[in-house]
């Protein structure tokens, strides 16, 4: 077989043991890697049935057949379980090293299970495991472990750590790789439930290519074209650019959703700070866009930088309305080390302002435009300190501990925090947020790309757009089940027939786009069973009540009834062959494949 | 006729100014204009007389645009962007 091992790893933390587990050619081409491989082993390891903080729940780290390759963008991995926030299926990405050493130690994926009884790093040498001890990396951010982990074991050994969030099982704490993050759902509360503070893995074992030829000249020409002009806004000002962008079309989240407009956006903007702040450009291993763009906080003397994205700056600034750029910069990093999610921190954080202004929390420290207060609750969060503690389990939770109807306004579907997309001013991206597996998510949805078109009225997107949604989520199924970068889509003229040729070229497979368009579907849908299995019922595929009752303040025509959320959600189910209501019937299990998983 | 147009994103960064006033009673000659008046710019975002794919143009912040032939009236605002806008 080309481009795949065909096993992955199957380790138990608890007894040490370490098996390795087949995995056939038939599943690889139905499931790929990534997310689609992820969404299989979840269902066959049984994931819904446990919690997902249990010792006995899978926590998956999925490589796929581009790793390794020359195609850029192509060092990615997929972080799979059930999601400590939502309960639900829950897929985080994160690129670089780690995918690439993960492969070479000779699997395509390794799934974690039990709990190691001490603090411990798992080394995984050559697809050998052993469990060290790591009660000396207690309590380090995630940037420290990862430098103390090189020291110790060597820099051949790339590392994917947990900060002090995932040992204090913060629902949303992430898992960290060279200064980058599985972010979303929770991952490292999954890994710091196992005891498990690192993997560090590395190897020598390579997959062949069935055409290397033909894949060169691909990576050749993808390359080229990651140089163009569609990927021109990534390279030059980074995602961060939007923050304007959306602030003008009354689509910035700002004060937990009361308001799509920030008046202080300028102020936090890169076309702001960029000239006085900007230091470099950094770009994830194989990959020629370079989308990173690191800013200096204080004193440019001092060297000390901070990766910005659109997704901070929104959920640290403009939702928790502070203009300082300074403290939305040095928030940025307080995740970054101590091993957040921006956009559910910022959005748990936002929450607890409203409801201290509605006298529903008595926190007075805790206001809009605070920014200090923000960076000071980031700290109680990774400690679970006092009010930290429960803003640490989210802001569903936090509502259901609150009462008083605050899951009204509690910004969230499925529990997990909505990014930086005004759910009312860009309607088909309320409709991926609201049907989406893993919760309230602009990654397995990019539907807010339909919004910013000549496609919909944004504002009053109806049933038969719900096609659009459709159609972007299968893409986004793809990519992340390939697995390249997002930021490389505007590039490709037809992403199915020319991935198609990618997949081809590695594994000698002859795929077709047609062959790809039914694996994203199916690959969506086994999320969707996985969902189902886990307890999923047709009333989570909504928005919360705010986004349904009150139009946005400055903009009236920014209006979503739930009577049309509803009739979206019900188009969108049965655009993808599921009753209006979401349930998946035998038969499209059977067309799909999924009948036996 | 005049019309504001509000550059974000790329188009920002090549034209060098946030916002400027042009002349113009259709997309099209709106474009024609800023063409001339920033070259980086046309060199960039415009083929043809109309936007490339990635970038896109909005009415007042309500409509997106992509007809040249759009006909547009006196003190209207046209936004510029990226199209892309993912995070």
């Amino acid at each position: 077989m080309h481009a795949y091992h065909g096993c992955y790893l199957r380790v138990d933390l608890a007894s040490g043991s370490c098996q390795r587990v087949p995995l056939a050619e038939d599943v690889l081409r139905r499931f790929l890697g990534g997310s689609g491989l992820g969404a299989y082993l979840m269902l066959q390891e049984q994931a819904a049935r446990f919690d997902p903080l249990a010792p006995e729940a899978p926590l998956a780290f999925v490589f796929s057949p581009l790793v390794g390759s020359p195609l850029t963008t192509s060092a990615k991995f997929a972080v799979v379980s059930r999601g400590a926030l939502t309960e639900r299926f829950n897929d985080s990405l994160a690129s670089s090293g780690f995918a690439i050493a993960g492969k070479k130690a000779g699997c395509d994926a390794i799934v974690i299970v039990g709990q190691a009884a001490q603090l411990s790093t798992l080394v995984i040498d050559d697809g050998q495991c052993r469990l060290e001890p790591a009660s000396g990396l207690a309590g380090l951010s995630a940037n420290k472990t990862e430098q103390q982990l090189k020291a110790a074991w060597g820099a051949d050994y790339q590392t994917a750590v947990i900060g002090p969030s995932g040992e204090q099982l913060v629902r949303y704490a992430t898992i960290s790789h060279s200064g980058r993050h599985a972010g979303r759902g929770g991952t490292g509360a999954v890994m710091g439930a196992k005891r498990l503070k690192a993997i560090a893995v590395r190897g020598t074992q390579r997959t062949t290519w069935a055409d290397p030829e033909a894949l060169h000249e691909m990576a050749k020409s993808l390359s080229k074209r990651s140089f163009g002009p569609a990927t021109a806004k990534y390279r030059e000002l980074g995602t961060a650019a939007n923050l304007l962008t959306l602030n003008r079309l009354q689509a910035l989240p700002t004060r937990n959703f009361q308001q799509g407009y920030f008046a202080g956006a300028e102020a936090i903007a890169p076309e702001q700070i960029g000239a006085a702040r900007r230091q470099t450009r950094a770009s994830c291993a194989a990959c020629t866009i370079g989308c990173e763009h690191i800013y200096h906080l204080g004193d440019r003397s001092t060297g000390d930088g901070v990766r910005l994205e659109y997704e901070n700056l929104f959920a640290l600034g403009s939702l928790c309305a502070v203009d300082d750029a300074e403290l939305v910069l040095k928030a940025s990093r307080a995740c970054d080390e101590l091993g957040l999610d921006t956009i559910s921190a910022g959005g748990t954080i936002a929450f607890a302002m409203e409801c201290v202004e509605r006298g529903l929390i008595d926190a007075p420290w805790l206001t809009f435009g605070d920014g200090q207060a923000v960076l000071n609750a980031l700290e109680a969060i990774a400690r679970r300190d006092g009010l930290g503690d429960r803003l640490a389990e989210g802001s569903r939770r936090l509502a259901e501990q609150i009462g008083h109807d605050s899951i009204r306004f509690a910004p969230q579907v499925k529990g997990l925090e909505i990014p930086g997309y005004e759910p009312r001013s860009l309607q088909t991206m309320a409709l991926g947020f609201a049907v989406g597996s893993r919760g309230a998510d602009h990654n397995r949805s990019g539907a807010y790309e339909v919004d910013l078109s000549s496609a919909v009225d944004r504002r009053r997107v109806q049933a038969d757009d719900a096609r659009l949604a459709v159609e972007t989520e299968d893409r986004a199924a793809l990519i992340d089940s390939l697995i390249l970068c997002k930021f490389l889509r505007g590039v490709f003229d037809d992403l199915f027939a020319e991935t198609a040729e990618m997949l081809r070229a590695v594994t000698g497979w002859r795929v077709t786009a047609d062959e790809l368009r039914l694996t994203a579907r199916r690959i969506v849908t086994a999320k969707k069973q996985f969902n189902i299995l886990a307890g999923w019922t047709p009333a989570e595929d909504t928005l919360p009540e705010r986004f349904l009752e009150t139009p946005l303040p400055d903009d009236p025509q920014a209006s979503l009834s739930s009577k049309r959320l509803a009739e979206l959600v019900a188009a969108y189910h049965v655009e993808r062959g599921w009753s209006p209501e979401g349930q998946i019937g035998p038969k499209d299990l059977e067309i799909l494949g999924l009948d036996s998983e | 006729m005049q019309v504001v147009v509000e550059f974000f994103g790329i188009p920002r960064a090549r034209a060098g100014v946030p916002v400027t006033t042009c002349g113009g009673e259709t997309l099209g000659q709106v474009f024609t204009e800023l063409a001339a008046r920033f070259p980086e710019l046309a060199e960039t975002c415009f083929e043809s007389g109309r936007l490339r794919p990635g970038y896109i143009a909005n009415l007042d912040g309500q409509q997106f645009i992509d007809d040249p032939k759009t006909l547009l009236n006196d003190g209207q605002a046209i936004l510029i962007l990226s199209a892309d806008v993912g995070g």
